[in-house]
């Protein structure tokens, strides 16, 4: 709870002077808030719980224990010499505030994750810390190495997390729950259930992944390019510590079987040799030591793999002791890259005079690692040895993790000798290299974990820390752990072969010219080329399948849908309607309805036949309006209307893009319809056949019977006080649908006129690059219709009266709306139409002229504003948005019979106004003569330079 | 009934893909409004009800499903300024490539 509320405000925190001392006071508070925290639950937990999707089982929550407290001080705690640390490290970078910003936010990250209560919330913050940890590595985003392995740590940990959000939804699903306490409650369920090995596959990737397990572990030495400060807390002590903490923590859950035993030894045993081994091989320091990371988290994994008590014991000492030698190591490596300029040893040598406070530490520190007494490592070292010679193994087994565990630790001395030894005495390998020791506060940083490296293993009243790892294994382990944290046990098997491998560490160490080759050699870097490379090309290859011609898409398509019906059907005819031609109770409905199918289909293949497009358009329309004939007979008056008008408006905006095209390339491209494809006619065969086969089945099988129907049906008079049931849905009960819908026809309007006159003129179109600089005098040349040619006079009044009629009907449309067929987009689309038919007639210039008060804008957004407010007046009056209020019978207007001022009415206003504004400006952006505005423009153009050049003379 | 209004939607349907695919743009555009057509005429004869007289209130007879010619009365004018996008961008694209023919504008395609 502690940790959560200083991680809330830490990430609000303004990180201004930023500078290490200032800033570790948020870990500092967090340390304290979770040590008080752990003192407050001693040895019972803290939850806490926030319903997050009620729906889908998913809370926010937070669980603190023992394990929780341990890994959240230890996160927490070298938090706080880290900021210090890297206070110092960017002392003269002004742009490291970002660096401390990632920092913060990675620690707040870390620690959701350990304190997270359930496998969501932890995936969430597992997430955060990858992605946090990607910023950190490429925080030196000019580098190639920091991008590259920044990529590559993201990859490898994004992939695990997805794997971790898997395996977590099958466990939560097997367990009931996700949260902690029901997964720990149902550990037998899970372990026998038959799932168990996917469970155990997906989270045991997850946390490999994270915790760089062989052969996952390259993205580690990658992420080296990291700032150090970056390196020594993420990859040593906390985020690499993310893996083990989520198998320690479900180890109660999962762990205890033969397969979670297997997996995790091996696994661990593998990694443990193979990093040791290549650490030696670095030249690298920062490399060596991200080796030796990977070594040690592959012990860690082998122990949660043990099912002993000692195991546990010896986890809690190894991550403790693991998270103080590294992080004082790493820093120590900064240090030197610092104050020298380089951390390759092949470089560096004697820096014991120069950096003397730092040789003090590296020796410390490396003694731990080393896993000599009196050193913390030592005992870290004897508990695993202990471990592996447990009595409960069998002996060969046994014996071959002894052997692993004792080569590794030799291993580990001879790295320990390189950092100490190749380092600090003789003299320089390079002579240019020369260090001085780092100011105090950079120093102490790494002083302190190597002190308490020592005074873990040197104090003699450690009751209360052994009892504190105690719990802390306890609750990875499932049962009482003792842990005692002396160093003298007798001496026992472990002591001798802790002997041992210190002997054999050191011969190898003497003789470590022979052993150390520092060479290319295979890894499985090479692996995740490969992987990535065939990523690259598979999406090479699969964008070449775009061929870009529409009739290869719609080919696709159509088989697809074949394939879909035949693959649904299942080869089962459904109960299909009697065959029967026509209904003999409707016969004459039926009778226009063939003819105007026959005439539909009729019109349709005209289109195809006719050869030029002015012919084909006209046919278009000749289709629109039989299918209104259709529609009428439904019998569906307004659907009829709507058609009709909709119709010849499309037939006007048709023939209008017509026009805008350049003659010769529309006869271009009409001497191409004489080639009949067969693709193409095969496409369009099977597409008509599949359609009819299916409305056949689904218009004479679905159920006649509607759902709400009835209800608008009975409901339309009473509540919205309309006749027309068609319009009463449109209007009120689907209210929000129209005011979306006119939005979105709003939009279409705007799009076109956007796309002609911003996305046309930034390309250079000529067209478009014509505005409104017309002269006022030349508006007398404006005298001709589209086409250029002139109109006669007679045509011209009769046109001029068509307006003033056409805002009648319309206005008789959107008052009687609710008692006959015809509504406000009816009558948005007659003075549409009317408009448009000025648009023809008068051309573009005039039009604009005398329509002064059209503007398109204004009235798109009157339209929708006044559904917005008359909505929100009648949520006013009735409680809920778009409510249908009759606001003449409220105020007690005398309106005749028939007509009402309801919030209907000033809705169909609003539909009109909104498509009257959306098709002037359809109609206005396609209706501007390209070839004469252009003509014309020059003629303004010449007039004007002529009259420069006069009033030059 | 049924099975005509089926066959000629289906015919209906099958010209609009056909001119879809045709080469020329304005042809393509006028597919788009004849595919349109189809999907509304199916749409309206899949209401519920076989009406006899208009859908208003206290008819006399049995009516239509009003829902469907709801929904149909929106598209139709949804698909009108939908339709008006397309031809703008067709326009603008042919001008662009100076082309009518669809088939020379693969610019998009690389």
């Amino acid at each position: 709870m502690g940790a959560l509320l200083v991680w809330v405000l830490r990430k609000w925190m303004p990180i201004t002077a930023a500078r290490g001392w200032l800033l570790s006071i948020f870990p500092l508070m967090s340390l304290g808030l979770l040590g008080r925290a752990w003192w407050l639950v001693e040895d019972k937990y803290l939850s806490w719980s926030w319903a997050w999707v009620p729906a889908a089982n998913l809370n926010i929550s937070f669980y603190y224990d023992a394990l929780s407290a341990l890994f959240g001080l230890m996160v927490a705690g070298i938090g706080v010499l880290i900021l210090i640390y890297g206070g110092y490290y960017f002392a003269d970078d002004k742009d490291a505030n970002r660096f401390f910003a990632y920092l913060l936010l990675f620690m707040g990250m870390m620690l959701g994750v350990v304190v997270a209560g359930d496998l969501i919330t932890m995936f969430l913050f597992w997430e955060g810390t990858s992605i946090t940890s990607f910023l950190l590595v490429a925080y030196k985003y000019k580098y190639e190495s920091a991008r590259k392995g920044a990529f590559k740590a993201l990859f490898i940990t994004g992939g695990g997390g997805i794997a971790l959000l898997a395996g977590s939804l099958f466990l939560g699903h097997i367990a009931g729950g996700y949260d902690f306490k029901t997964i720990f409650s149902q550990a037998e369920v899970i372990q026998q259930h038959e799932l168990y090995w996917v469970v155990l596959g997906l989270i045991a990737f997850g946390a490999f992944t994270k915790s760089a397990q062989v052969p996952a572990h390259i993205w580690l030495p990658a992420a080296m390019s990291a700032p150090t400060p970056a390196s020594a807390y993420l990859h040593s002590a906390t985020m690499v510590k993310a893996g083990i903490y989520l198998l320690a923590r479900l180890n109660p859950a999962l762990g205890g079987t033969e397969s979670w035993f297997w997996l995790l030894s091996t696994v661990g045993l593998v990694t443990m040799v193979t990093g040791a081994y290549w650490g030696i091989q670095q030249d690298d320091l920062k490399g060596l030591l991200a080796y030796s990371t990977i070594s040690q988290l592959g012990v860690l994994t082998f122990l949660i793999g043990q099912e002993t008590e000692i195991a546990f014991k010896a986890l809690v000492i190894g991550v403790i002791a693991h998270a103080l030698f590294k992080s004082a190591l790493f820093m120590c490596a900064g240090i030197i890259d610092h104050e020298t300029g380089t951390r390759l040893l092949s470089r560096l040598g004697g820096l014991r005079q120069s950096m003397p406070i730092t040789f003090v530490v590296v020796v410390m520190a490396g003694l731990s690692l080393a896993g000599s007494p009196p050193m913390f490592g030592f005992l870290a070292k004897e508990t695993l040895l202990a471990t592996a010679v447990h009595p409960t193994l069998s002996t060969a087994t046994s014996w071959l993790f002894v052997l692993a565990i004792v080569v590794a630790a030799a291993f580990k001395l001879v790295q320990a000798g390189l950092v100490i030894v190749d380092v600090f005495m003789g003299e320089p390998r390079d002579k240019g290299v020369k260090g001085h020791e780092a100011p105090w506060g950079m120093v102490m940083a790494p002083l302190l974990p190597a002190l308490a490296s020592m005074g873990v293993g040197l104090l003699p009243n450690t009751a209360i820390v052994a009892t504190f790892f105690g719990k802390a294994a306890e609750a990875a382990y499932g049962d009482k752990v003792k842990v005692s944290l002396a160093l003298w046990t007798g001496i026992n098997i472990p002591l001798l072969l802790s002997m041992g491998a210190i002997t054999a560490g050191l011969i190898l160490f003497s003789q470590r010219s022979w052993l150390i080759k520092r060479e290319e050699r295979w890894s499985f870097n090479r692996v995740y080329d490969g992987v990535l490379g065939g990523m690259d090309r598979l999406a090479f290859w699969a964008t070449r399948t775009q061929t870009g011609y529409l009739r290869h898409y719609l080919a696709v398509m159509m088989v697809a849908m074949w394939v879909l019906v035949l693959l649904l059907w299942r080869f089962d005819w459904p109960t299909l309607a009697p065959f029967e031609l026509f209904d003999d109770t409707r016969l004459e409905f039926d009778l226009i309805r063939l003819v105007s199918l026959v005439t539909i289909v009729a019109a349709a293949v005209t289109t195809i036949v006719l050869k030029r497009d002015f012919g084909a358009i006209l046919a278009l329309g000749a289709v629109g309006l039989s299918v209104a004939v259709y529609m009428a007979v439904e019998p569906a008056p307004d659907v009829a209307l709507v058609q009709i008008v909709v119709d010849l408006l499309a037939t006007v905006i048709l023939v209008l893009a017509l026009d805008r095209l350049p003659r010769e390339q529309r006869r271009a491209a009409q001497t191409l319809q004489s080639q009949i494809s067969w693709l193409r006619a095969g496409i369009a065969t099977g597409g008509g056949l599949l359609v009819a086969g299916m409305s056949y089945m689904a218009l004479s099988t679905r159920p006649r019977v509607s759902l709400v129907t009835p209800y608008y049906e009975q409901s339309a008079k009473a509540l919205t006080g309309a006749s027309d049931i068609v319009g009463a849905v449109i209007v009120d009960f689907r209210a929000l649908d129209t005011l979306i819908e006119i939005t979105v026809f709003s939009l279409a309007g705007i799009g076109v006129f956007t796309l002609f006159r911003w996305a046309a003129r930034k390309h250079g179109d000529h067209e478009a690059a014509v505005a409104n600089r017309m002269e006022p005098s030349l508006a007398a040349l404006m005298q001709f219709s589209i086409g250029e040619r002139p109109v006669s006079a007679y045509l011209q009044a009769v046109v001029t009266m068509v307006l003033p009629v056409a805002l009648v009907i319309g206005g008789i449309h959107m008052l009687y709306g609710h008692e006959q067929p015809g509504d406000g987009f009816t009558a948005g689309v007659i003075i549409s139409l009317a408009i448009g038919l000025w648009y023809v007639v008068f051309g573009f210039r005039e039009t604009r002229r005398r329509l002064w008060w059209l503007r398109p804008h204004g009235f798109i957004s009157l339209g929708v504003l006044l559904v917005i407010v008359t909505g929100l007046i009648s949520m006013g009056v009735e409680g809920y948005f778009l409510a249908s209020v009759d606001f003449g019978k409220m105020i007690g207007l005398p309106l005749p019979e028939g007509m009402k001022f309801s919030s209907g009415f000033l809705f169909e206003v609003a539909i009109a106004s909104a498509v009257v504004g959306g098709v002037s400006l359809i109609l206005d952006t396609l209706g501007r003569p390209a070839a004469l505005a252009v003509q014309i423009h020059r003629a303004a153009q010449a007039e004007f330079d002529e009259a420069e050049k006069m009033d030059s003379q | 009934m049924v099975l005509l209004t089926s066959i000629g939607i289906g015919m209906l349907f099958g010209v609009a893909i056909y001119q879809m695919l045709q080469r020329n743009v304005i042809r393509s555009a006028i597919g788009i409004i004849l595919l349109g057509n189809a999907i509304n005429l199916f749409l309206l004869a899949a209401g519920s009800q076989n009406g006899l007289v208009p859908a208003y209130d206290k008819a006399k007879d049995v009516m239509p499903d009003a829902l469907p010619q709801a929904f149909v009365l929106t598209a139709i004018v949804i698909s009108m300024g939908g339709v008006a996008v397309i031809l703008a961008m067709l326009y603008i694209v042919s001008a662009r490539y100076g082309t009518g023919d669809l088939d020379e504008i693969n610019g998009l395609k690389h």
